[in-house]
């Protein structure tokens, strides 16, 4: 770990303009990403400025939308009653990941802007474009099963290991930040995440010392009957192999509308709008299930040992909607 | 005439003595010593798999904040090679050439003033190599096989006729991956000198032997060296070898003339003290319409790496598991370029069961037997090579009660034929068996004037509990309440014990505790047997009983006296007396059996007349395997034990069911990956997936069986036992669920799923 000076505000401005002005400026929430790969010299600021006394830890609750702090931790959203009650995926994400200990000390933000967990980008000696503009990639070649089959570049198939960002992407939640010019932007969801295309290293859509302040997430009553599932090899404690978010508007055995999210298989979270599309007015067999699925992964890219997610990832799509058509809301 | 009794703490679920330690955080780790001026070493290891070092740049890590040493193979002196132990050769040293012979061999070491300075002053230094094409694959022509004096290769009858004449045959190849041992505890050295006398605090499971290697290591002697490890922090084998980080610490703090520490990353632990090494079995079995095994052929190839030796006895249990007249077993090791491998529970074992319990099975079903039947039908009843009756074997119980309490009757054979909802069900069985195994041990025994006792032994308690068993075991043999005993590990200043490892330890280290305590109690009635102030006077060992820190005459309870008032008036602070373990089989003048406070002569066996017989166990799994997504659950476990006589039910308990935990683990999950450049992949806990609590679900453990008849203990054991068979006892559940053979262990997603790479 290089050494690192500590740094905290109360002011959001202060923060935001104190971290905007040093390069090697990182911001510290739970820490359970940061700290990590500082650990393993992944990530090296020179200065880590604590956002924990910013005070981003509200969850405000109107009829139209719920909206969240930064810095709420991940154990709090998902048990919060609201959440429970109007977006069961999103608690069932949240609660599938990491484990209670984590989860307590994880941020929302913080999880939007966790890592990929590609060995190679792990590895300082092995070669990332992610990590290391231009160095090749490792992944492409090598041990690659647990990478991305969707979104991926011939620069990088690194997967993005959110559970909680595939439920908020089906949500289609909105990002709030303030810039260190105090200005304030908002950024949707599906446009935070950035597919590596040929610039690995850049992975979400935030200048630099741009603080995250609050995620809102608007009411969707279909979101009564949605669900998350997430396939893995152990029962818990371990990211997806393949998961699918799913949100179904039933009018009997119709689909009226329905989303779409999947994770553990793609460079970003992942919203399969065209399979979307092509359940509205279906009957909501798993025959249709299974044809929404294969177009999700009409344009899955695998490689020598992740070849089996494809099918996997249609399987969960099934499994997923099933569940969430069998749901009593 | 009145007798009084006492009762046994052996035998009784006891939580462990020092379980409120742990709990606290006040047990004292190899990894928590500190002392004053101490030194912090930080380790860099290989990015290659295979060359030479051409180059180190060490400038910038020396001129680097705090940094106080860079130790290289440049500046190393020669380090010998330390003695062999009792289980094998030690680990080559460190850093005596350029060689590069695996990814994550340690290259430099750093010390500097803190962790953090030299942790980052190690990612300073430069190795440039020159590289080798590493052979990676037992199919490369350079792939060497190594043959070493522990050949298992062994031959009974006529395999090739009698496989050939077989009615039914099973040939197949299974393969199991390589594995890592990851103990919780991260693995540290803390070394000081003073001259030439060395304290090393060392994660190890066998002070001695680290004391011995060291001293060799360094020319020292050996009286000199004191390895302490109250605590290990788990180990699972891990600790069995003295690996390379361990002299270079004790180097770092000769040539710093400071102690040093080095504490392993989680990452250098996968790479650093060994691990499973993978294996590649041929299998074939023949047997008659009815079910009589006729020929067992097993031949293993294992991972080892370029250098050193090993000793990986992979198909050795396939010769006495069954009364099978035709056997013959080879385990070959083929030379890799893969970090130096060790052992992990139940090494070899683990491996060759899982190869003969899914061929047993696979046999069952070619047969259309069940199959416990087919293995009540091929039961040793003796043993199959010297036609020995066992000197304990209660297998048939384990087999028979085990099934009871499973519920193996509302088993259809037909696989896929049961359900759950919408899960597939399958039920499994599988052998497990573990080889009797009883090294010498010696232990010293003291009762002091404030009537406590204090009995000690230069072994660990790696956790498994020996602690406690040990404690309880003095405080029945002694009289001594148990509040009042303390037993001391971890120390080898203390007398000579073994390795814990190779399930010895317990029986090793119990039998001579009891030895020891025996000849303490004996003492005390030869000071009082002609002491007129003794109620005592003229009292025989048959005749006593000891209870309450005392002795009494059994027939008499007014005839008593505490150890503490004999001490005194012999104006004697205390009663020390050593003494060590007899060979199973033999027995030595003092040894005796004590119950209930009595002392009942013990007889072994006449010499040849039995086989000494290890422990069994007979494992029931049921699996739920999902018929899209293809996810293999371990619904419920039942294990019937034959472990001997049960110290301490709780503790044994836990080791059966940690076996369990990482049978599954093995069975289904675990793998230690190195990509195809030989980089390994796997190398947080994250990446590399064990079995968690969920997991773990319902899990029953069942005794049965009688005390073994070959020590006075009468212990058999269970360290290891659970994890042999418990991986072929998943993979035959999975079968029967799903109709599909998995010969190829984990039974990852993808092959369940039918896509894995090269299908
Ligand atoms: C062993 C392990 C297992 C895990 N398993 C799972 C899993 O199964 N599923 C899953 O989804 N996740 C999993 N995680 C990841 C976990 O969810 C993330 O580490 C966590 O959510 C990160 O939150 P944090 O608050 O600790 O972030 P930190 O580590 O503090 O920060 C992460 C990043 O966010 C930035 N940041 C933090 N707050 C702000 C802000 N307000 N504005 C701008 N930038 C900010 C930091 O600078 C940093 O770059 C696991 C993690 C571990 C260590």
């Amino acid at each position: 770990m290089k050494e690192f000076t500590f740094e905290r505000f109360t002011q959001t401005t202060d923060a935001a303009s104190a971290a905007a002005a040093r390069s090697g400026a990182m911001y510290l929430a739970g820490g359970t990403t940061l700290v990590d790969l500082m650990k393993i010299d992944v990530l090296t600021p020179d200065i880590v400025i604590d956002v924990g006394p910013l005070g981003l830890s509200r969850i405000d609750v109107s009829d139209d939308a719920i909206s969240v702090g930064a810095g709420v931790t991940n154990s709090q959203l998902a048990w919060h009653p609201v959440v429970r009650d109007r977006f069961p995926v999103l608690s069932e994400a949240i609660l599938s990941g990491a484990t209670t200990q984590i989860r307590n000390m994880a941020t929302v933000a913080g999880n939007i802007l966790q890592r990929t967990r590609c060995p190679y980008f792990r590895d300082v000696h092995a070669s990332c474009n992610r990590r290391q503009p231009g160095s090749g990639c490792d992944a492409l070649n090598g041990f690659n099963r647990g990478h991305a089959v969707l979104g991926v570049s011939e620069h990088c198939i690194a997967t993005h290991p959110s559970d909680m960002c595939v439920a908020m992407i089906v949500l289609d939640a909105d990002i709030h930040t303030m810039r260190p010019d105090g200005a304030t932007r908002l950024i949707p969801f599906r446009n935070f995440h950035v597919a590596p295309g040929d610039t690995p290293h850049i992975e979400v859509a935030l200048e630099h010392g741009e603080l995250i302040t609050h995620i809102v997430i608007p009411h969707l009553p279909a979101a009564r009957r949605s669900h998350y599932l997430k396939v893995r090899d152990r029962a818990s404690y371990e990211f997806a192999l393949a998961s699918a978010a799913v949100v179904l508007d039933l009018d009997g055995d119709t689909i009226r509308a329905a989303r779409l999210g999947l994770g553990g298989i793609a460079t970003t979270p992942w919203r399969a709008t065209e399979a979307e599309q092509s359940l509205k007015g279906r009957k909501a067999s798993d025959a249709t299930f299974r044809e929404a699925a294969e177009t999700a992964l009409a344009g899955a890219v695998a490689r020598e040992h992740n070849h089996f997610k494809i099918e996997l990832a249609k399987r969960a799509i099934v499994r997923a909607f099933a569940t969430a058509r069998e749901a009593k809301v | 005439m009145s007798t009084t009794t006492t009762v046994d703490v052996v035998g009784t679920a006891r939580d462990r003595v020092d379980g409120r330690l742990k709990v606290m955080g006040a047990a004292t780790y190899p990894i928590d010593v500190n002392l004053p001026g101490l030194a912090h070493a930080a380790l860099v290891q290989s990015t290659i798999i295979s060359g030479r070092i051409r180059d180190i740049a060490v400038d910038d890590a020396e001129r680097a904040p705090g940094v106080v040493a860079v130790i290289t193979h440049l500046n190393t002196p020669p380090l010998a090679i330390g003695p062999p132990t009792e289980i094998g050769p030690q680990p080559l040293p460190p850093f005596q050439s350029d060689a590069v012979l695996h990814y994550g061999q340690h290259v430099a070491m750093v010390v500097a003033e803190t962790r953090e300075q030299a942790n980052s002053a190690a990612a300073l230094v430069e190795v440039t190599y020159e590289r080798d094409t590493p052979v990676l694959s037992f199919d490369d022509e350079r792939a060497t096989e190594v043959t070493h004096p522990w050949t298992p290769d062994h031959d009974r009858g006529d395999v090739s006729s009698a496989l050939a004449e077989a009615e039914v045959r099973i040939n197949q190849i299974y393969t199991t991956a390589e594995n890592t041992n990851n103990p919780i505890g991260l693995f540290a050295t803390v070394a000081v000198w003073d001259g030439d006398a060395l304290t090393v605090h060392d994660t190890t499971q066998n002070p001695h032997g680290a004391r011995d290697a060291l001293a060799a290591a360094f020319g020292v002697d050996p009286a000199g060296v004191r390895i302490l490890v109250p605590f290990v922090g788990g180990a699972f084998g891990a600790g069995l070898r003295v690996w390379p980080h361990v002299p270079l610490a004790a180097l770092a703090a000769r040539i710093t003339k400071r102690p040093v520490k080095v504490v392993l990353t989680r990452a250098q632990m996968f790479t650093a003290v060994g691990h499973r090494p993978n294996t590649i079995q041929l299998l074939s079995v023949g047997a008659s319409r009815d079910g009589l095994l006729a020929a067992i052929d097993h031949v293993s190839r294992s991972s080892i790496g370029m250098e050193g030796e090993l000793i990986n006895l992979v198909t050795n249990g396939s010769l006495t598991a069954y009364a099978c007249p035709n056997v013959s077993t080879r385990a070959r090791q083929i030379r890799q370029s893969i970090p130096i491998p060790g052992w992990m529970r139940a090494p070899g074992e683990a491996e060759g069961s899982f190869a003969l319990e899914s061929a047993i099975d696979e046999l069952s079903y070619a047969l259309n037997i069940d199959p416990i039947e087919l293995r009540i039908k091929n039961h040793a009843h003796v043993h199959p090579d010297n036609a020995l009756p066992w000197s304990s074997n209660a297998l048939l119980d384990c087999y028979r009660l085990g099934a009871e309490r499973f519920g193996w009757s509302a088993r259809t054979p037909e696989p896929r034929s049961m359900r759950k909802m919408d899960q597939l069900v399958g039920y499994g069985m599988g052998r497990g068996a573990l080889g009797a195994y009883q090294p010498p041990c010696k232990a010293i025994a003291t009762i002091r004037r404030d009537g406590t006792a204090f009995v000690r032994s230069g072994g660990t308690d790696m956790g498994p509990g020996t602690y406690t068993v040990m404690s309880m075991l003095a405080a029945d043999c002694l009289g001594v309440p148990i509040e009042r005993v303390r037993f001391g590990l971890g120390d080898s200043a203390m007398p000579k014990a073994p390795q814990e490892g190779g399930s010895g330890f317990t029986g090793a280290l119990g039998n001579a505790v009891h030895a020891t305590c025996v000849s303490v109690v004996r003492a005390f009635v030869n000071l009082v047997s002609d002491d007129a102030m003794s109620p005592l006077k003229g009292c025989r060992l048959e005749g006593i009983t000891v209870r309450n820190g005392g002795i009494q005459i059994t027939d008499d309870p007014a005839r008593f006296e505490t150890y503490a008032d004999i001490l005194t008036r012999h104006g004697l602070d205390e009663m020390t007396i050593e003494g060590e373990s007899a060979p199973p089989g033999e027995t030595s003048s003092a040894t005796m059996i004590v119950q209930e406070g009595r002392f009942i002569p013990y007889t072994p066996p006449s010499t040849g007349t039995l086989a000494h017989a290890g422990a069994f166990a007979a494992h029931f799994v049921e699996v739920n395997v999902d018929p899209d997504l293809r996810t293999i659950r371990v619904a419920r476990v039942v294990s019937a034990v034959d472990g001997g006589r049960i110290l301490n039910p709780k503790t044994a308990r836990s080791q059966i069911i940690g076996g369990i935990a990482m049978g599954i683990g093995m069975a289904l999950l675990e793998e230690t990956v190195s990509d195809r450049t030989g980089r390994l992949v796997t190398t947080s806990l994250a990446e590399y997936v064990v079995a968690v609590n969920a997991d773990v679900r319902d899990v029953d453990v069942l005794f049965v069986g009688e005390p073994d008849a070959m020590t006075p203990l009468g212990t058999k054991g269970i360290g290891e036992l659970a994890i042999t068979g418990m991986a072929a006892a998943i993979a035959n559940a999975v079968y029967h669920a799903t109709g599909t053979r998995f010969r190829s262990l984990p039974i990852s997603i993808e092959k369940v799923l039918g896509l894995q790479p090269g299908h």
